[in-house]
């Protein structure tokens, strides 16, 4: 049998021969998708620190399950939804320890605005595409985790309702109204820091 | 509008309606200037969020960052490395729990046999009569040491304490909790299984 040549190797086969309890392939893998977990972890927590620690868990989790890894997706989206599961857990751990937030409260109640004017925000005029993304970036860390997170899952990780309400563990009737909530409330943002910008 | 029309809407624009919810909703936009409007504020977030997220990447060196993952495998695995899986694992770990302490028992067996042969036959007429019960004192002894020498063969030679640990690390990685192997949602930990 050829000797795998690692760093050539595609990710499968790098995978298939981790399984098999070589470790050098794995770190072959971590190198070239250390960066992409780490950014979930990050777009998640806000806080370097806590994604870095996240991600190194993920990645130490991937190695003790990677037998159960079958192939049936690719190996980044099996190890992206890993640290997803980490940082929910972790995000679970921090807020049992704050009071509910304002977002919960004014989910409860809908006491958010009802609906923001049309005219108000264009995302896509004046704005570069790079601009746009740090500024949305800035409008996300702004959100309470719940919204950011739902947000993170549907238009980032492209999950379905179910899903999200799977690793959310809620309804979907939650992911729903989270959702509607959050897209609310960073329309509301996008168009505080458009103006702080215009001023 | 109701909430749940706000929502449903939202759900049309996401594509997780029902096809017979999907037609009511998609009349009610065109129909109600609130839907309407609603809907194309929806549109316009997710027109925005379309341009995909901030690229965020590690300070740390690659080879820093996976001294930190390998160091942490290796502290969850202590177990593993020192054993030899392939004997303890599968029905041949089985096989040999069972066949190690039989093996012993029956080595012993057999030698405490032996040893009544040898003390009752070919030794007798050389020591003479009075001496008769000198060597009878070696059967009383000899057993119970060889017994204590099996026993500390079968301590030696049973794989109990590092078997048990594989075995319950394969039990870990293969465990029959896992609803599905490859969904890491259903890792066994409580976050990972939302059925908790």
């Amino acid at each position: 049998m050829a000797k795998l040549d690692i760093p050539n190797a595609a990710d499968d086969e790098l995978v298939r021969s981790a399984q098999k309890g070589n470790m050098a392939p794995y770190e072959e893998l971590v190198h070239r998708h250390r960066d992409k977990i780490y950014a979930r972890a990050f777009s998640m927590l806000r806080n370097e620190e806590e994604a870095l620690d996240v991600s190194q868990q993920a990645w130490v989790k991937g190695w003790q399950r990677l037998k159960q890894f079958q192939h049936n997706s690719s190996f980044t989206t099996w190890m992206t939804r890993i640290c997803i599961n980490l940082c929910l857990d972790f995000l679970r751990k921090r807020q049992r320890q704050q009071t509910d937030s304002l977002d919960q409260m004014e989910e409860e109640t809908g006491g958010v605005e009802r609906r923001m004017e049309a005219e108000d925000y264009n995302p896509t005029e004046e704005m570069e595409r790079s601009e746009l993304r740090k500024e949305i970036d800035a409008a996300m860390e702004k959100l309470s985790y719940e919204h950011r997170t739902v947000l993170v899952l549907h238009e980032f990780e492209r999950m379905e309702y179910k899903e999200i309400a799977k690793s959310m563990q809620c309804s979907i009737g939650t992911v729903m109204s989270r959702l509607f909530y959050a897209r609310r409330r960073l329309a509301k943002i996008l168009i505080s820091l458009k103006k702080e910008r215009q001023s | 509008m109701k909430q749940e029309d706000r929502l449903k809407i939202q759900a049309w624009l996401d594509g997780e309606l029902a096809p017979q919810e999907s037609a009511r909703i998609a009349d009610l936009i065109d129909n109600d200037l609130e839907a309407k409007e609603l809907a194309d504020d929806l549109r316009a977030i997710q027109k925005a969020l379309e341009v995909g997220e901030k690229q965020t990447i590690l300070e740390d060196s690659r080879e820093f960052y996976w001294s930190q993952v390998e160091r942490q495998i290796e502290a969850e695995e202590p177990i593993t490395e020192n054993t030899q899986p392939e004997l303890v694992s599968g029905s041949l770990g089985n096989a040999l729990r069972w066949l190690i302490p039989v093996g012993s028992l029956a080595a012993i067996s057999a030698l405490m046999l032996n040893f009544d042969s040898i003390n009752t036959t070919p030794d007798l007429p050389e020591t003479g009569g009075s001496e008769i019960e000198k060597p009878q004192t070696n059967p009383i002894n000899s057993p119970s040491g060889l017994a204590e020498g099996a026993g500390t063969v079968m301590e030696e030679e049973s794989p109990a304490t590092p078997e048990v640990g594989v075995f319950s690390f394969e039990g870990t990685q293969n465990g029959g909790n896992f609803a599905s192997p490859e969904d890491p949602n259903t890792l066994p930990e409580s976050i990972e299984n939302p059925e908790r």
